[in-house]
């Protein structure tokens, strides 16, 4: 029988390859990552089309509105703290590309440190309108709200747990293949939170008390 | 010709971080929320156009960080990421947008018209 291949004219391009040669592990890895946080985002996309229709008075349930629980002003703290942190794990990642490895952990050390503050103020948030009386039970309006919050509370505190994870392995294993895409993943996951956090800002707390 | 490279920190992924892009990123995003809290606090708007107009700075806020933050491109290494982006985003437009649409529709469908002094009223709930 005779081979299909033989037919082909000499200089088709090589479709695939069996091996290792031509693979990028690295590329793969965060183009992998980068869908599995376009997955997350759409996450994010459900619990905000559930806070757009239970953000009505109706839902209030005889609770209180937005208008009652979100202070803007406070909540820019929050702004701050958390985008300076996305800000120097980025840098960390600039300090990566030459090698610079206390610049990468100093980055990262300033990064887990601010995200420990947003999420302080944000326990802190939380911790008084339980004191109120506000729980996630009391209307629907409270617990999507408390559910938005949370779950991108939440992102941050995987992202301190992942960051204090490559704090013991970059010293332990250097920059080496898997480290790094580590690191660029996390870079990834934790700029991400800085868009997700800019329309809980403007969605939430400026629209809620507008 | 493939070229092998061993050294994980010439990768493209790695070369893309740019500290001029992560500080300018930072900086549009502070001013862009900064403005959207002076423009709430100041009450300079109808709750209406308010909305319409801190809706856009998010929008541009949100591009803005596509491009500095997740350095998103259409060169050989970011095109996948740039495309499955852009194809998703009709998806929240579709999920969020039709949700709110429709609910919106459904309360002005089955709800009684909000008759004057209503709103001091308890509901029954209280």
């Amino acid at each position: 029988m005779m081979d299909a291949r033989a037919t082909l004219p000499e200089k088709q391009p090589e479709l695939w390859h069996f091996g290792h040669d031509g693979h990028d592990p690295i590329a793969t890895k965060t183009l992998g990552f980068w869908l599995y946080m376009i997955s997350d985002a759409l996450i994010f996309g459900g619990i905000f089309a559930a806070y757009g229709v239970l953000d009505h008075g109706m839902n209030d349930a005889g609770g209180p509105g937005a208008a009652q629980i979100v202070h803007p002003v406070a909540a820019f703290w929050q702004t701050i703290a958390v985008l300076t942190s996305v800000l120097a794990y980025s840098l960390a990642t600039v300090a990566m590309k030459t090698g610079n490895r206390s610049g990468v952990m100093l980055g990262i050390v300033v990064s887990i440190l601010l995200a420990c503050i947003f999420l302080g103020l944000e326990f802190n948030d939380f911790a008084t309108l339980f004191a109120q009386g506000n729980t996630p039970d009391r209307s629907g309006f409270l617990s999507v709200f408390f559910l938005l919050i949370a779950t991108h509370g939440l992102h941050m505190m995987f992202g301190v747990l992942w960051m204090l994870v490559m704090l013991v392995q970059i010293p332990r294993f250097g920059l080496n293949a898997d480290v790094v895409t580590r690191m660029l993943n996390l870079r990834l996951f934790w700029q991400f939170q800085a868009s997700v956090w800019v329309c809980v800002y403007i969605f939430v707390y400026l629209r809620g008390a507008s | 010709m493939a070229t092998h490279q061993t050294d994980p920190l010439q990768h493209p992924e790695v070369q893309q971080a740019s500290l001029r892009g992560y500080v300018a990123g930072y900086g549009v995003t502070m001013i862009g929320l900064l403005l959207c809290l002076l423009l709430t606090e100041s009450h300079a708007l109808a709750p209406l156009p308010l909305l319409s107009t801190i809706s856009g700075i998010a929008l541009v806020l949100l591009i803005a960080q596509a491009f500095l933050f997740f350095g998103l491109d259409f060169s050989r290494y970011h095109i996948w990421k740039s495309v499955s982006i852009i194809l998703t985003v009709p998806l929240f437009v579709l999920s969020i947008g039709l949700t709110v649409w429709m609910f919106h529709e459904l309360d002005g469908l089955t709800m009684l018209p909000e008759m004057p002094g209503m709103s001091m009223q308890p509901t029954t709930l209280q």
